[in-house]
């Protein structure tokens, strides 16, 4: 168990290197973040002498490797754009990213399941089948037309909702958080939906074709035979059985919502690290898109590897395998 | 045989009628969504296939374009010219019902190249995984969880960043719709390559793949021959719904500014030059290709649910 | 019961922030940074406009006007200029305003690391007479001097030393790079880079408030469609810019008013004028056509000027016949017409340069730098494809423009160029004259163009303090530039600010936003 816990915690800080490595191979062609930095009358030996001072002018590896050495000491750099720390930046902006992500994941879970539920139970019913059929509308367009015409109909239209922005914050210690104002909890519904219409289509699928497949099975049936009520087999049977399959899907799509947040971020101008990233590509911030991606990749591998460990740990038969290989 | 002259045998039946009367086609026939999406999919590939002959403009010859017709409303004459568009013109003059149809087949030739790649890729690829394993397995899988480390989006915006700075500025607009398709298929390759693993894994063990492997024949032939085809109903279920993701996706590369050019506009280059004039009351840049692009998303997507549940026996 | 509903209505008056005197405002850039001398860039120099002052500034119509600086004049026969300050300035911070800040000031501008080196290249040494006269000397005589210092702004000498800030560092950024301490009738009071500025009324500021604002809050929208967005639903009192599509609707709501004005860019088309061969398309490596200005003239007369400002810019540009608008100093009023739209004259000319059956090549273009760019690039495309040449679009987002410019990758490209100075000489400067990397000319003039009357003409220009003969200068470098086509001038760039229909405000030609003008009623 423990040789196996090991070997994939190695596995994963390589993939974590070559994330980096990657990422980094990349930045030579988002652009060039000199022309950025200094005014309309730069001559050109301005332009190298800066160069020069960023250190642009040496091979990517050798960029990164500088980057990797910083990195390990908790230090990305300092942003091109801003002249501050990377960390810091990012420590600010977190807390909107993440209490979006929340609120999104919580609609897209407590509606998801809800409703797949609710079509699996009802599956030839016209409400069921209505539901299925919108919830694919929600799927087949992209979010950031969903995104810009929420706030045409929400915010323009009808003057609902703030189109942009998180409304007033109020600071807890290092967290700026949005739910204690009126303002905050408002600029937060549309982005939440905007970002959770995805996840949550995707789980209500999921619970509603595992629920299908469940209350196939024969102890369900039996169930039934022995005449429990529609609602213990429903509920205390079937929907339960259901929870594990969808529980790890869940937990591998929180990390894409916060990926996601990217798009939603850019449409309703939300202040959080996916803006920041859009931003940063936009004016070739490099230390900034570098310490995001690399975020980004820590978060997805830990949690692969949580989830990996955790079959590890329920499923008997991965254990031969694992010793086999 | 020889003497049945009076009563005939009951005529062989065809391959059709076969198929007719599979549950396959059985369930087909009797689900008016999945009747309804497969006509609107044929109607719309169709259209695209055929846009040079049905579209009453090319958009793409920019000597054919006059800017005095531009933002002209759908079906009414423009204050200048005269001329007349049925759904319209945009900012360049361009016909948008000419845009839509040359711009849907970018669109769907991007995202059936890109499944189609990223299907060869993950099915090779998670079938090698599944029945050599051992190192061959775990590097297989790693890369598939860089790739999930990176969202969608941002792999195939990483990939087209890399291709336009090596690819010679000359080539870099024919370059474009090629870059767009592998990124999108290296983006999409590990849903395959999972469902394949997983499922051959399954297989593997079975008795009739011991029992070839122990007649002899070779790997490479046990994998497409005996595998293969089991795994199969899986893979089509997610190359359908994968056909509508890689339509979004490209929409959404497009958005973003890395897709198609605006020389020759993707329906999503046209849904981001029409959002631009959301506010300004020429709606039908935007509302026409967006349409147009549900209609196409939804019908596919559509038609993979419904296939999902007919190729599952067990939800019959 | 009264008083719950009372205290709901309070908090939802402060969410909702209605105080009339309280104001927000939207942009697409953030400045980058709150140094008024580590970048020379519009967004920057006109945020801190509000904040920080200059010796000289600039009033409503452009014109050059005492600020910190009462009076200033000529020192003997143009050896330089002489600035009387203000007395009883006071900084942010409480501390008193001297010709030791302005010495310092000068120094920190014009020092290795400022962006703003490069205007004070004319200046030989500066010397503090008393605590209120500052001679500046300057190497050959300079007419221009005290109006090319407007956004040269103040800091005090205690405070950026006290902080370590003494030298402006855009890298790393330091002490000066979030904070200010300027001498502005506004003081940055919350400084969120990326997210909002808060700015409120400096109470000791010396000039008189002609505003009503009691805070200020400022927050970059990068995408259009939400900030016009934002304005309709009145989360923010003010946006800039506001996209050329959406100013006919805007007009038609009354909650909201459309400013329009003239900026100072004008947008033009660029050749490569040194290359042998094409670097594009089919006729890669074939003789470069752009080097005979006839084919430049056919070029000219192609494109149609007037359907790109009434389709595209929605009639909101002007037609632009040389490298600035007519509201720039040292405009050629003699030389105020374009060449005509007219497609069989091109076509005329490219016979008789040799190019009857026409040639294919690549055109560049930014597509996130000028007001609808990539639309004005794609319009040009279809203009020259009906005079028989194919032109190959490649457009792009300005951070990978500029390399490739620079990196000579382009066969024809769009530029848009807005005077720093408001006058004619810049543009000579930058765009016409032969690079020359020392005498730092031409830095702009990516195609290489050199005639040797220009180079020759432009000191001249630089140092001639009678107007009427720098003006007959600057008419012949036009009339060289209009004969050989150097570059094909389109329009000038309109400027669209949208505001709330309860606010009043100045917009000023070089889209710098004042908040010492706004009223809001």
């Amino acid at each position: 168990m423990f040789a196996y816990i090991v070997r994939r915690m190695f596995q994963s800080v390589i993939v974590l290197l070559v994330v980096g490595l990657v990422a980094f191979s990349m930045f030579r062609f988002v652009g060039d973040p000199i022309d950025n930095m200094l005014g309309q009358e730069r001559t050109q030996a301005d332009i190298e002498r800066l160069r020069t001072e960023l250190g642009l002018d040496q091979p990517f590896p050798v960029q990164y490797f500088k980057f990797l050495q910083g990195a390990v000491q908790g230090n990305f750099g300092v942003s091109y754009r801003q002249g501050r720390p990377v960390s810091t930046i990012i420590a600010e902006r977190a807390p909107a990213t993440l209490e979006l992500a929340f609120v999104s994941g919580f609609l897209a879970i407590t509606l998801g399941i809800a409703l797949g539920v609710f079509t699996a139970i009802r599956r030839q019913g016209v409400a069921a089948n209505v539901i299925m059929t919108i919830s694919l509308i929600g799927v087949s367009l992209p979010t950031f037309l969903i995104g810009i015409l929420l706030i045409y109909i929400f915010s323009v239209e009808l003057d609902l909702l703030p189109s942009f922005g998180r409304g007033e914050t109020v600071k807890i210690g290092n967290w700026s958080t949005g739910f204690l104002t009126a303002s905050g909890l408002k600029a937060l519904i549309l982005p939440a939906i905007t970002l959770g219409l995805y996840q949550m289509t995707l789980i209500m699928r999921l619970v509603r074709s595992e629920m299908l497949e469940v209350m196939r099975a024969d102890y369900v049936r039996f169930a039934r035979a022995r005449g429990l009520s529609d609602r213990v087999i429903n509920f205390r049977h079937a929907l339960k059985n259901t929870l594990v399959p969808v529980i790890t899907i869940t937990g591998l799509q929180l990390g894409s919502i916060i990926a996601f947040a990217i798009i939603t971020e850019t449409v309703f101008q939300w202040p959080g690290v996916g803006l920041l990233f859009i931003n940063a590509i936009q004016f070739v911030d490099i230390p900034v898109m570098a310490a995001y991606l690399m975020l980004i990749s820590v978060m997805f591998v830990t949690i692969n590897l949580i989830v990996d460990l955790l079959y590890y740990a329920i499923d008997p038969r991965l254990r031969v395998d694992a010793r086999a290989t | 045989m020889t003497d049945t002259i009076e009563t005939p045998p009951p005529a062989p039946k065809s391959r059709f009628d076969k198929f007719w009367d599979s549950d396959f086609a059985w369930s087909y026939r009797h689900s008016p969504v999945a009747i309804i999406a497969s006509v609107v999919v044929v109607i719309l590939v169709l259209a695209a296939i055929f846009a040079p002959l049905i579209a009453p403009y090319n958009p793409f010859d920019p000597a054919s374009l006059n800017l005095m017709n531009g933002f002209t409303p759908p079906g009414t004459p423009n204050a200048f010219t005269q001329d007349t568009f049925l759904l319209g013109t945009d900012d360049q003059g361009r016909d948008v019902f000419s845009t839509i149809l040359y711009g849907m087949r970018i669109s769907l030739f991007v995202g059936a190249a890109a499944v189609l790649l990223a299907m060869i890729i993950g099915v090779i690829l998670g079938l090698v995984a599944a029945y050599f394993g051992g190192w061959v397995e775990t590097l297989i899988m790693r890369i598939a969880d860089v790739q999930l480390t990176f969202p969608a989006i941002l792999v195939a915006m990483l990939i087209f960043g890399i291709a336009k700075g090596v690819t010679p500025p000359e080539y870099r607009n024919e370059m474009a719709i090629y870059v767009l398709i592998i990124a999108i298929a290296l983006s999409d390759w590990v849903q395959f390559a999972r469902v394949v693993r997983g499922a051959a894994l399954v297989e593997k063990n079975k008795e009739y793949v011991q029992a070839a492997r122990l007649i002899g024949r070779g790997s490479i032939p046990i994998m497409f021959r005996h595998i293969l085809p089991n795994v199969l109903s899986p893979v089509l279920v997610i190359a359908t719904i994968s056909l509508a993701l890689a339509i979004i996706a490209e929409a959404t590369l497009s958005f973003l500014g890395v897709g198609a050019p605006p020389t020759q506009p993707s329906l999503g280059t046209l849904i981001r030059i029409g959002q631009g004039f959301l506010f300004s009351g020429e709606w039908w840049i935007l509302f026409f290709p967006a349409c147009t692009l549900l209609a196409l998303a939804l019908s596919v997507n559509l038609l993979g649910d419904w296939l999902r549940d007919a190729l599952n026996p067990k939800l019959r | 019961m009264t008083l719950r509903k009372s205290a709901i209505g309070l908090a939802l008056l402060a969410a909702t922030g209605v105080q009339a005197a309280e104001f927000k405002w939207a942009s697409t850039t953030d400045p980058q940074t709150m140094d008024p001398h580590a970048v020379n860039s519009a967004p920057v120099l006109g945020f801190l406009n509000n904040v920080y002052e200059g010796l000289v500034r600039r009033d409503k119509d452009m014109s050059v006007e005492p600020a910190l600086a009462v009076s200033w004049e000529p020192i003997g026969d143009g050896e330089g200029w002489r600035f009387n300050l203000r007395e009883g300035v006071t900084f942010h911070d409480g501390s008193g305003f001297d010709a030791q800040d302005v010495l310092f000031s000068y120094q920190r501008a014009s020092g290795e690391a400022a962006d703003t080196r490069s205007w004070f290249a004319p200046i030989s040494e500066v010397k503090v007479i008393d605590d209120y006269t500052v001679d500046f000397m300057t190497t050959a005589p300079n007419p221009l001097f005290p109006s090319s210092i407007a956004n040269w702004m103040i800091m005090d000498q205690g405070w950026t030393e006290a902080n370590d800030a003494t030298v402006p560092d855009k890298e790393t950024g330091n002490y000066a790079t979030l904070n200010a301490n300027g001498t502005g009738a506004f003081k940055v009071t919350t400084r969120e880079p990326g997210l909002r500025t808060v700015l409120e009324p400096f109470g000791d500021w010396w000039g008189e408030a002609e505003h009503n604002i009691t805070s200020a809050e400022f927050t970059p929208i990068q995408n259009p469609a939400t900030a016009v967005a934002a304005l309709l639903s009145g989360d923010v009192d003010m946006i800039n810019p506001v996209p050329i599509q959406d100013v006919a609707r805007l007009q038609g709501n009354d909650e909201v008013e459309i400013i329009q004005g003239i900026e100072a860019r004008v947008i033009m088309l660029g050749f490569d004028h040194q290359a042998e061969t094409l670097k594009y398309t089919d006729d890669a490596g074939k003789p470069n056509p752009f080097r005979d200005p006839r084919v430049r003239k056919a070029v000219a007369q192609a494109v149609n000027v007037d359907a790109i400002m009434s389709t595209i810019m929605r009639g909101n540009a002007e037609a632009a016949s040389q490298l600035v608008s007519p509201a720039m100093s040292g405009y050629s009023a003699a030389h105020a017409n374009r060449p005509a739209y007219d497609v069989e004259a091109a076509k005329a000319l490219l016979a008789e340069a040799g190019y009857a059956d026409g040639f294919s090549f690549g055109l560049k273009c930014p597509n996130d730098r000028y007001l609808n760019d990539e639309a004005v690039c794609q319009a040009v495309v279809s203009m020259l494809a009906q005079i028989g040449v194919t032109a190959e679009l490649d457009a792009m987002p300005v951070r990978n423009y500029w390399p490739e410019l620079r990196e000579d990758n382009y066969d024809m490209y769009l530029l848009g160029w807005s005077p720093g100075t408001f006058d004619a000489e810049h543009p000579v400067r930058f765009l016409v004259a032969t690079p020359n990397e020392e005498k730092k000319l031409g830095s702009w003039n990516f195609g290489g163009f050199s005639n040797a009357r220009v180079d020759e003409l432009l000191p001249a220009i630089q140092s001639e303090l009678d107007e009427t003969k720098r003006q007959a200068m600057l008419d012949e470098v036009t009339q060289i530039i209009q004969d050989e086509q150097v570059y094909v001038p389109m329009y000038v760039q309109p400027l669209v600010w949208g505001t709330r229909s309860n606010v009043d405000l100045t917009q000023r030609p070089d889209n710098f936003f004042l908040l010492r003008w706004v009223t809001v009623n």
